[in-house]
């Protein structure tokens, strides 16, 4: 698959945002997930109330669709709890997968990844942003 | 040299700070001179030749008025720092220590950045614009990218012509040198800026292994930090 297609405008607008990202002040915990092939690297904080998510932060370096995954994330992440960020990431795997369809709201911003099922090998940037909060929350948790 | 001033001249070379200490042969004071921020009221012809002093990693004397001076260059030791923790890397570490200098690695890539590939060499295993701008680019540090990676090599290079670095390479073909121009001028880079990467790096000397290649990036490099000044040159 051409960079071309892999990289289609919604991605590079979302890993543009992801440049602008900002870290929270006093998070509840955060956590930070890479790629050792690659370099992925990204750090989540997150505030949390009732188990419930009350806001992020982050920090990303890497690919485009680490940057992306991650900005997507952001987006969708305040209220969510950790049941339900566990099953979006199976959602994700599941829709790069080839056997998943585009989840439904609030998550259907994941369809951009539709073109990254071509690429196994790209699977895990994507994925890694998931990673990332949910070891976060976890830590919040604990 | 009292203890005082050999105090705060440990200081300097602690923190990575070229000085020079400026004694008057007649009596055998001295004194402590920072060669590129000279005090306020500091003798204009000592700053000057303190200054030239320290850009030519040389000690000197100095005639005045009021006698001979002696000027003695203490410069931090010559970093480089290599973006990627590739194979040509590999030689070029262990050769950049035998010229007497210091190699730093970074890399964000844990699977690259590893104690065995790069055993007793400091690894950074961050990403560059985070990584150089902890490490502090200065006067005497060099910086040579590898990963054919612009996503890592790009920022690398933004970082070291936003700094003094008297050695900017990048490793690549012509046909991605001439790609990565254009990135680095969309970045607002002016010609003047990329003019100062030496790319694709290393001597003309037909190098082939890994090992030829390093031996022509550390040459290119030693000649860049040897070069006689501007001023110098124009004259010969």
């Amino acid at each position: 698959m051409t960079s071309d297609a892999l990289y289609h405008e919604a991605l590079l607008r979302l890993a543009r945002d992801a440049a602008g990202a900002a870290r929270l002040e006093a998070p509840d915990a955060s956590a930070a997930r890479d790629n050792p092939l690659c370099g992925d690297d990204v750090t989540f904080d997150v505030r949390v109330r009732g188990g419930r998510v009350l806001a992020v932060g982050y920090r990303v370096r890497g690919c485009v669709l680490c940057q992306a995954a991650s900005a997507v994330l952001a987006g969708v992440a305040a209220g969510r709890d950790r049941a339900e960020l566990a099953r979006a990431r199976a959602a994700v795997a599941a829709l790069l997968g080839a056997s998943g369809p585009v989840p439904g709201p609030p998550w259907e911003e994941l369809a951009v990844f539709l073109p990254v099922r071509a690429v196994p090998s790209r699977h895990a940037c994507v994925l890694l942003p998931f990673d990332a909060l949910g070891d976060a929350l976890a830590r919040a948790a604990g | 040299m009292r203890r005082e001033l050999l105090a705060r001249l440990l200081a300097e070379i602690a923190a990575n700070r070229p000085a020079v200490v400026v004694t008057t042969l007649a009596t055998g004071e001295s004194r402590l001179v920072d060669p590129f921020a000279p005090a306020p009221g500091e003798d204009p012809a000592v700053a000057a030749a303190a200054r030239d002093a320290a850009s030519r990693d040389e000690s000197t004397k100095l005639e005045t008025p009021a006698g001979t001076l002696f000027l003695h260059v203490h410069n931090p030791q010559v970093r480089v720092v290599i973006v990627g923790a590739v194979h040509i890397a590999q030689p070029l570490v262990r050769m950049v220590r035998l010229a007497g200098y210091e190699p730093v690695v970074v890399d964000p890539r844990r699977a690259f950045a590893t104690e065995a590939r790069f055993e007793g060499v400091t690894l950074v295993r961050e990403w560059p614009d985070e990584a150089l701008a902890r490490l502090g680019l200065g006067r005497r540090t060099a910086v040579v990218t590898m990963t054919h990676d612009p996503k890592i090599d790009d920022p690398a290079l933004a970082a070291a012509l936003r700094s003094e670095a008297f050695y900017v390479g990048a490793l690549g073909s012509k046909k991605t040198q001439a790609a990565r121009r254009e990135r680095l001028a969309r970045l607002g880079f002016p010609e003047a800026d990329l003019a100062r990467i030496h790319g694709p790096v290393g001597l003309p000397i037909g190098a082939r292994s890994t090992g030829e290649i390093a031996v022509s990036i550390l040459a290119q490099l030693v000649a860049a930090l040897r070069a006689p000044a501007p001023a110098e040159r124009k004259q010969a």
